[in-house]
C-alpha cells in the first residue's frame, strides 16, 4: 500500500512510451489501411509528376529489389522489437553471415543454398550468442547489441583483409547472376508471361513474411514471445521459458538479417564487409511505421512491408523526380516524426474516450 | 484538549468510478502527540494518506493545516506547506549523499551553486534531532534500509516548518531491533513538539507509541481521535472490522483429511530466509497463510514455484519429493498455479487480447507438432472461462480496459485454463469493491469443492476466516502456528492475532 | 530486467576510474616501449591528443543525456551537419569565425533543445525521436555541404586549431575545458544536481517538487550544446569538412561513456571516466598504428572490451550473491520483543 500513486516520468520508462499501448484492437489495422492509402497516392503523384516512375526495368523493378530487402531487414529488427529489445548490431550480423556466405561461395566452392544456409545458420548463432549475453547478464539489449556492432565490424573487415585481395568474395556460384535479374517476366506459363517490374527475389521476402507471420499469428512460440515484450515478470509467471524466449528472438533476428545481407550480396554481385552498413536506420522505420511498439507486445508483418515501402517509394519517387539525396533524409525524418506524432496524438484521443489505461 | 489541532480533517469526501472510497471522515491530531491511523485493506486509507499527501484532491471536507485551510495541488505542495512524509517505499536517490537527500527539495543555493556548509549544516541538525550518526556525504546506497528510512524521517524534519509527520507502514521492512529504534525516535520526536501520524498494521507498535486513535472502516470513520488507553488490542480490532461480518451462508464443504495431502513443504527453508516452514494443503482443501506485511509469504508462494533458491527441506507434490526450477515445470508437470498479489504488475499482460492472457498457460498443451496453436481453439478456451468466471468483457479486449475486479478474474482464469491442481492464491481481493469481493469469495469456495487444493495468501482477517479451512500463521518468514477456522469470526481472529503478537 | 536490475548490475561496474587510470598508464608506457621512446616526443603526444578531442567531447554529450535515461542517436549527424554549416557561413557567407562558431554553438543547443521537448511533448522514445532528427540533420549537411569539402583559408580560427602549449593542443586543453565545466556543473549547480536526481530516482525527484521533464530538456540542450563545441573544434583542426563529417562519431560516443562506467538507466555519471575511456580508445589506435595492424582491429578491441566489462561485471555480482549470508530476518528474531506488547 503505497502512499503516493505518482506516474513514472518518461525518462524511466523503459522506452518513454507507457502512453502509447494501444488498447483499441482496430487501431493497427487502421494504421495499416492508412499507410496503403498514402503509399499508393504517393505513387500516384509521384507518377503524374513524372511518368518515368512507371519505368518497369529501370524504376520498379530497382525498387521492389529494395523493398524486398529492405523488408527482410525490418523484420530483423521486428524480431527483437517483439520481445521489447532493440537490435543495433543488426546490419553487422548481415555482414558477419554474408562473410561466411562470400567463405562458403570463395573458398569451399559450395553451391548458392547450400552457402545461404551456412549464412542463416551463422546469423542465428551471432543473434543467438547476442541474446544470451543480455539473457544471461539482463544488461540492456542496446549496450549488448551496440558493442557487439563494434566487434563484428572490426572482426569482419578484419576477415576480409585476410582472405581477400580487393575486400570482397567475388566468386559467383551457378544461379546467382539469374536472382539477381530475373523477373516475372521470365516465368511464363505458356504465353502469358508475368512483369517484368517484380524481381523474383521478391519470393525470399514473401517466404520470409510468410514464416514470421505464421510464427507471431499461429504458435505457441510466437504468442509468447509477444508476451515477453508486454510483461517479462507476468510472462515468467505464467511458465513461459523466458530466458529461451529472449535467446530465440535475438536469433531470428539474426537469421533474418542474414538473408537480408544474402539479397543484398546478390543485387550487389558481391560479399564485402560494407554489406548492411546502411541497414541500422531503416531497420526500425519500416517496423515502427508500420504499427510496431518499440516497447514490445506488438507487432505487424505486413505494416512493416508498408513502411518499408513507404520509405522506399518517398525515396525512389524524390530520386526520380531529381530531388537530391541532401533533401530526401530531411523529409524522411519529417516524415517519421509526423507519423509517430499522429500515431501519439490519436492513441491519446482514444485514451480520453474512456478507455482506462 | 483544548489546545487547536495541528491538522484537522473534516468530512473528507472521496468518490472514485462506483466507489465511494471516502464519505465522510474526520482526522483530528494535536500536536505533541502521536495518533494512529488504523483500517483494514479497503477501509479507506491509503485514500485518507493520498488526500493527506496531495496525491489527491477530496470530493468534498476540508483540510486545516495549524488553523488554515490547504488545497494541495502536488505531493510537492504538502511537503512545503509542512506535511512530512515517509512512505512505505524508500524514495531517495542512491547515488547522492545522505545530505543531498534529505535537502533535495530544497536545496541550499549561493549563485546558482549548491552551498554544501549550508546543506551539511541542516542536514546535520535534523539528524541530531532524531540522534543518527551517520556520515553526511556518504552515498545513500551505502546505507541500510532502516538506516535509509531514518534518514528520510530526518529530511521530513529538514522543512523548515515541518509540522506534522506522516510514516506509512515504517516498520515493514524493518527487524524488531530497528523497530524499537524507530518507536524510540518517534517519542524522541513526539516530546519535542512534532506531531506523528502512524499507519501501520502492527497493533502492538501501535499501542507501544500512539496517544490517540482513529480507525476507519467501509469509508468512515468509526473512532474518532480517541485516546487509545482506554483500549484493548481486541476491542480495536473489532472496531477495524466491525460486528457486521460473520461467517458465510456457503454450502457446506467437507475436506478428507484422512486422505494424504498433494502439496507439502517440509522444513523449507530459502535463499530469502524463510527457515523450517513446514505446511500442507489436501485436495478440497482451503489453507490460508496469514501474517503481516514483510512476513515472507509471497516470497514462500515464490520459492515453490522455483523462482528462489532452496536451500533446506523439501517439498512433495502428490507424495512425491519435487525439484522445481521454474513456473513452467510447477505448472507443467505439477499443475501448481499462482494467481500473483499484483495483478497489474505480474498478472496481466495488460496491451494483450483477453485470449492471450487467457490461453498463455495452455499453449503448451494444445499446440501441435509444428507448433500451430488453432485460434479457435483457443479463443473457445478464453470464451469458455470469460462465460464461466462472468467476466464483463469480449475475448477480444484488452486487459488493460477491464476494471480491477474483472482483471483479477482473468489473472485466474488463465490457471483454471491450465486444470491446476494446486492454486497459490496470493490477495485476490486487494482493491476490489465489495460486491465482486463476494463473488470472487464463493468462487473461490467453488474451486475447493470441485477439488482443488488452494493455498490463499490474504491480509484481510475477514476474508480469510470467511474462506480457508486452517489458517497458517507467519512470521518473520517463519510458521507461528496454525489456527483451525471455526468460522466464527470473533474466537478465529483472536486466536490468529494471538499467533502474530505471540512473544517467541 | 527491469530498470532497477540494469541499473545495480551497471552500478557495479562503477568506480572504475582506478582502473581505467592504471590500463591507460599502462598502456601508454608498454606503447612508449615498443616504440623506443617515440612516443614520447612531443608531435607524438601532439598527434595522440589532437584526435582524443571529439572522441571526449562526443562521449560527454552522449554521457549528458545517459545521465537522465535518455540517448541521443543524432550526436555525429548534429556535429557534421554543425560543422559543415560553420565552415560555410565562414567561407560563403564571409561571416567573421568568432560569430559563427557562436552561431554554431548555439544552433546545437536548439536542436537539443527540441529534441527535448519532442521527447516530453509526444512521449515518443527518445531513441526515435532522436533517430528522426539524426535524418534530417544528415540531410541537412548534405544540403549545406554537397559533395565539396569545405576549406578555411588561413587565420587565427586555423591557428588556433593547429596551435599547442608545451606539445598540448589547444583545441585539446578546450575540450577538457568543457569536461570540467559539466563535471563541476553536474556536481555542484542545482540544476546540475536536479538533473541527476531525475535520472537516479524520478519518482524521489518528484515527490522533492523537481520537474522531470526540465530535466529531460536541459540535458538534450546540454548535449547539443557539446557537440556545437566539437563542431567548432572540429572546424577550426580539420584540414577541411564535408559531408562525411560526424559519420562515424554516434558509435565511440556511446563506448566512451560506457567504458568510462555510466549507468544507461540514468543517474550514474562519470566524466573523468569517459575521459579515461575515450584515451584508452584513442590508445588502442596508436598500438594499431605502432604494430602497423589492420584497423578494424581498433573496433573489434573495443566491442570486446565492452561485451567483456559487461558480462564480467555479471559474473562478480552473482558471486557475489552466490557467497553465503545471513537472512535478514535472522537477527529478529534474537533482538528482544518490543516493548509494551498488546495488554
Amino acid at each position: 500500500m503505497s502512499a503516493v500513486d505518482v506516474k513514472p516520468p518518461a525518462a524511466k520508462t523503459r522506452a518513454g512510451t507507457g502512453g502509447r499501448r494501444r488498447f483499441h484492437p482496430s487501431a493497427g489495422s487502421a494504421q495499416r489501411w492508412s499507410l496503403l492509402v498514402v503509399i499508393i497516392g504517393l505513387v500516384v503523384l509521384f507518377g503524374s509528376l513524372q511518368s518515368a516512375f512507371y519505368n518497369e526495368k529501370l524504376i520498379v523493378f530497382p525498387l521492389l529489389r529494395e523493398i524486398a530487402v529492405f523488408t527482410v531487414v525490418g523484420l530483423a529488427q521486428l524480431a527483437v522489437l517483439s520481445i521489447g529489445h532493440m537490435n543495433l548490431a543488426v546490419g553487422r550480423m548481415a555482414a558477419f553471415s554474408a562473410m561466411f556466405m562470400g567463405m562458403a561461395y570463395e573458398l569451399w566452392h559450395m553451391p548458392l543454398y547450400v552457402g545461404l544456409l551456412i549464412g542463416l545458420v551463422a546469423g542465428a548463432s551471432i543473434g543467438g550468442f547476442t541474446g544470451w549475453i543480455i539473457a544471461a547478464t539482463g544488461v540492456n539489449s542496446f549496450v549488448v547489441t551496440l558493442a557487439m556492432d563494434f566487434a563484428l565490424l572490426g572482426l569482419v573487415s578484419l576477415v576480409y583483409s585476410e582472405f581477400t585481395a580487393a575486400a570482397a568474395f567475388t566468386a559467383k556460384p551457378a544461379g546467382m547472376d539469374e536472382m539477381r535479374n530475373l523477373s516475372l517476366a521470365d516465368l511464363c506459363a505458356g504465353d502469358v508471361c508475368g512483369s517484368p517490374a517484380v524481381p523474383q527475389m521478391l519470393v525470399f521476402t514473401l517466404i520470409a513474411m510468410a514464416l514470421v507471420g505464421y510464427l507471431y499469428s499461429r504458435t505457441r512460440i510466437g504468442r509468447e514471445l509477444l508476451l515477453v515484450g508486454s510483461n517479462i515478470t507476468a510472462a515468467e509467471l505464467s511458465g513461459v521459458p523466458t530466458v529461451r524466449r529472449v535467446v530465440g528472438a535475438h536469433a531470428m533476428s539474426g537469421a533474418l538479417a542474414a538473408l537480408a545481407g544474402f539479397m543484398l550480396a546478390v543485387t550487389a554481385g558481391s560479399f564485402t564487409a560494407g554489406i548492411g552498413g546502411e541497414f541500422m536506420i531503416p531497420s526500425f522505420l519500416g517496423p515502427v511505421l508500420g504499427g510496431t511498439l518499440l516497447t514490445g507486445g506488438v507487432v505487424s508483418i505486413v505494416g512493416t512491408l508498408l513502411g518499408t515501402s513507404l520509405v522506399q517509394v518517398i525515396r525512389q519517387g524524390l530520386t526520380t523526380l531529381g530531388i537530391g539525396l541532401e533533401n530526401l533524409n530531411i523529409y524522411l525524418g519529417v516524415i517519421l516524426l509526423l507519423a509517430l506524432s499522429t500515431d501519439r496524438i490519436r492513441s491519446v484521443v482514444a485514451e480520453r474516450k474512456g478507455v482506462k489505461p | 484538549m483544548t489546545t487547536q489541532p495541528i491538522l484537522l480533517a473534516e468530512k473528507l469526501e472521496k468518490v472514485f468510478p462506483g466507489v465511494r472510497a471516502l464519505g465522510g471522515v474526520n482526522l483530528t491530531m494535536a500536536p505533541g502527540s502521536v495518533h494512529a491511523l488504523l483500517g483494514e485493506n479497503g477501509a479507506g486509507k491509503s485514500t485518507m494518506i493520498k488526500i493527506i499527501t496531495g496525491v489527491y484532491r477530496p470530493d468534498g471536507g476540508s483540510l486545516t493545516l495549524n488553523g488554515v485551510e490547504r488545497h494541495f495541488k502536488s505531493p510537492h505542495d504538502a511537503v512545503i506547506a509542512g506535511i512530512g512524509v515517509v512512505h512505505q517505499e524508500r524514495n531517495v536517490v542512491p547515488e547522492f549523499s545522505v545530505a543531498e537527500n534529505m535537502l533535495l527539495h530544497q536545496l541550499p543555493a549561493k549563485a546558482g551553486l549548491v552551498d554544501r556548509e549550508a546543506m551539511r549544516e541542516q542536514a546535520r541538525r535534523a539528524l541530531d534531532m532524531i540522534g543518527l550518526d551517520v556520515d553526511l556525504d556518504e552515498p545513500v546506497k551505502g546505507l541500510s534500509v532502516a538506516q535509509t528510512q531514518l534518514v528520510e524521517i530526518a529530511k521530513a524534519l529538514t522543512t523548515t516548518d515541518s509540522k506534522v509527520l506522516l510514516l506509512d507502514e515504517p516498520t515493514s521492512a524493518l527487524t524488531l531491533a530497528e523497530t524499537d529504534r524507530l518507536l524510540d525516535v518517534m517519542r524522541k520526536l513526539r516530546d519535542n513538539g512534532t506531531s506523528l501520524l502512524l499507519v501501520s498494521h502492527k497493533l502492538e507498535e501501535v499501542f507501544a507509541i500512539a496517544d490517540t486513535v482513529t480507525v476507519l472502516r467501509d469509508g468512515e470513520s468509526v473512532l474518532e481521535a480517541a485516546p487509545l488507553g482506554r483500549f484493548t488490542t481486541g476491542e480495536i480490532v473489532d472496531l477495524m472490522v466491525g460486528r457486521s461480518h460473520k461467517a458465510s451462508d456457503f454450502p457446506a464443504r467437507s475436506v478428507d483429511r484422512a486422505q494424504a495431502p498433494v502439496l507439502e513443504l517440509d522444513a523449507l527453508s530459502t535463499g530469502f530466509g524463510h527457515r523450517d516452514v513446514s505446511l500442507d494443503v489436501r485436495r478440497g482443501e482451503i489453507v490460508g497463510l496469514y501474517g503481516l506485511v514483510g512476513a515472507g509469504r509471497t516470497e514462500l508462494a515464490k520459492a515453490v514455484l522455483g523462482l528462489d533458491r532452496i536451500v533446506g527441506g523439501g517439498i512433495r507434490v502428490a507424495g512425491k519429493d519435487v525439484k522445481i526450477d521454474n513456473v513452467g515445470t510447477a505448472l507443467g508437470r505439477h499443475h501448481i498455479g499462482y494467481v500473483p498479489e499484483n495483478r497489474k504488475t505480474e498478472g496481466l499482460f495488460l496491451d494483450q487480447p483477453l485470449t492471450m492472457n487467457i490461453a498463455v498457460t495452455v499453449w503448451a498443451r494444445i499446440r501441435n507438432f509444428f507448433g500451430y496453436v488453432a485460434k479457435r481453439r483457443e479463443r473457445d478456451i478464453a470464451e469458455h472461462y470469460v462465460d464461466r468466471l462472468g467476466i464483463k468483457a469480449a475475448p477480444r479486449q484488452f486487459a488493460g480496459q477491464l476494471s480491477g475486479g474483472n482483471q483479477q478474474k482473468v489473472s485466474l482464469a488463465k490457471w483454471l485454463a491450465a486444470d491446476c491442481e494446486i492454486l497459490i492464491i496470493d490477495e485476490p481481493t486487494v482493491g476490489i469493491d465489495v460486491r465482486t469481493k463476494a463473488a470472487f469469495h464463493e468462487l473461490i469456495w467453488d474451486l475447493a469443492a470441485d477439488g482443488m487444493a488452494i493455498l490463499l495468501i490474504t491480509s484481510d482477517l475477514p476474508e480469510m476466516v470467511t474462506l480457508a479451512d486452517r489458517i497458517v500463521v507467519m512470521r518473520d518468514s517463519r510458521v507461528m502456528g496454525t489456527v483451525e477456522n471455526s468460522h466464527h469470526y470473533g474466537e478465529t481472529s483472536k486466536a490468529v492475532i494471538g499467533l502474530v503478537h505471540q512473544t517467541v | 530486467m527491469t530498470g532497477k536490475d540494469l541499473m545495480s548490475r551497471l552500478r557495479a561496474n562503477r568506480g572504475s576510474e582506478p582502473t581505467l587510470l592504471v590500463v591507460g598508464i599502462v598502456g601508454y608506457l608498454a606503447l612508449v616501449l615498443k616504440s623506443n621512446g617515440d612516443l614520447l616526443e612531443g608531435n607524438s603526444i601532439k598527434g595522440i591528443l589532437i584526435y582524443l578531442t571529439v572522441p571526449i567531447l562526443i562521449g560527454l554529450a552522449q554521457l549528458v543525456v545517459l545521465a537522465v535515461g535518455q540517448m541521443n542517436l543524432s550526436v555525429g549527424a548534429l556535429g557534421g551537419f554543425l560543422s559543415v554549416w560553420i565552415a560555410a557561413l565562414i567561407v560563403d557567407s564571409g561571416l567573421p569565425p568568432l560569430l559563427a562558431a557562436g552561431i554554431g554553438i548555439a544552433g546545437g543547443a536548439l536542436v537539443g533543445v527540441v529534441n527535448g521537448v519532442l521527447v516530453v511533448v509526444t512521449r515518443i522514445n527518445g531513441f526515435i525521436v532522436t533517430l528522426a532528427t539524426m535524418t534530417i540533420l544528415i540531410g541537412l549537411q548534405y544540403r549545406v555541404a554537397g559533395t565539396r569539402t569545405i576549406t578555411l583559408s588561413d587565420g587565427w580560427f586555423t591557428d588556433f586549431g593547429s596551435a599547442d602549449v608545451l606539445n598540448i593542443p589547444l583545441i585539446f586543453i578546450a575540450a577538457l575545458v568543457v569536461a570540467a565545466v559539466l563535471a563541476f556543473f553536474l556536481r555542484r549547480a542545482v540544476p546540475g544536481r536536479r538533473l541527476l536526481a531525475s535520472g537516479g530516482n524520478p519518482l524521489a525527484a518528484r515527490l522533492s517538487g523537481i520537474s522531470n521533464d526540465r530535466s529531460l530538456i536541459l540535458a538534450h540542450g546540454l548535449s547539443g550544446l557539446i557537440i556545437g563545441v566539437a563542431a567548432v573544434l572540429t572546424v577550426m583542426s580539420a584540414p577541411g569538412v564535408n559531408k562525411s563529417i560526424g559519420g562515424d562519431w554516434l558509435l565511440p560516443s556511446f563506448a566512451a561513456p560506457i567504458i568510462g562506467g555510466a549507468a544507461l538507466a540514468g543517474g550514474a555519471v562519470s566524466v573523468l571516466g569517459t575521459i579515461l575511456a575515450a584515451f584508452i580508445v584513442r590508445l588502442v589506435d596508436v598500438a594499431r598504428a605502432q604494430y602497423s595492424l589492420d584497423p578494424s582491429l581498433v573496433n573489434f578491441t573495443i566491442g570486446a572490451v565492452v561485451l567483456g566489462t559487461v558480462v564480467l561485471g555479471t559474473i562478480r555480482e552473482n558471486r557475489a550473491a552466490r557467497a553465503p549470508k545471513d537472512p535478514p530476518k535472522d537477527t529478529a528474531k534474537e533482538a528482544a520483543p518490543l516493548a509494551g506488547s498488546p495488554s
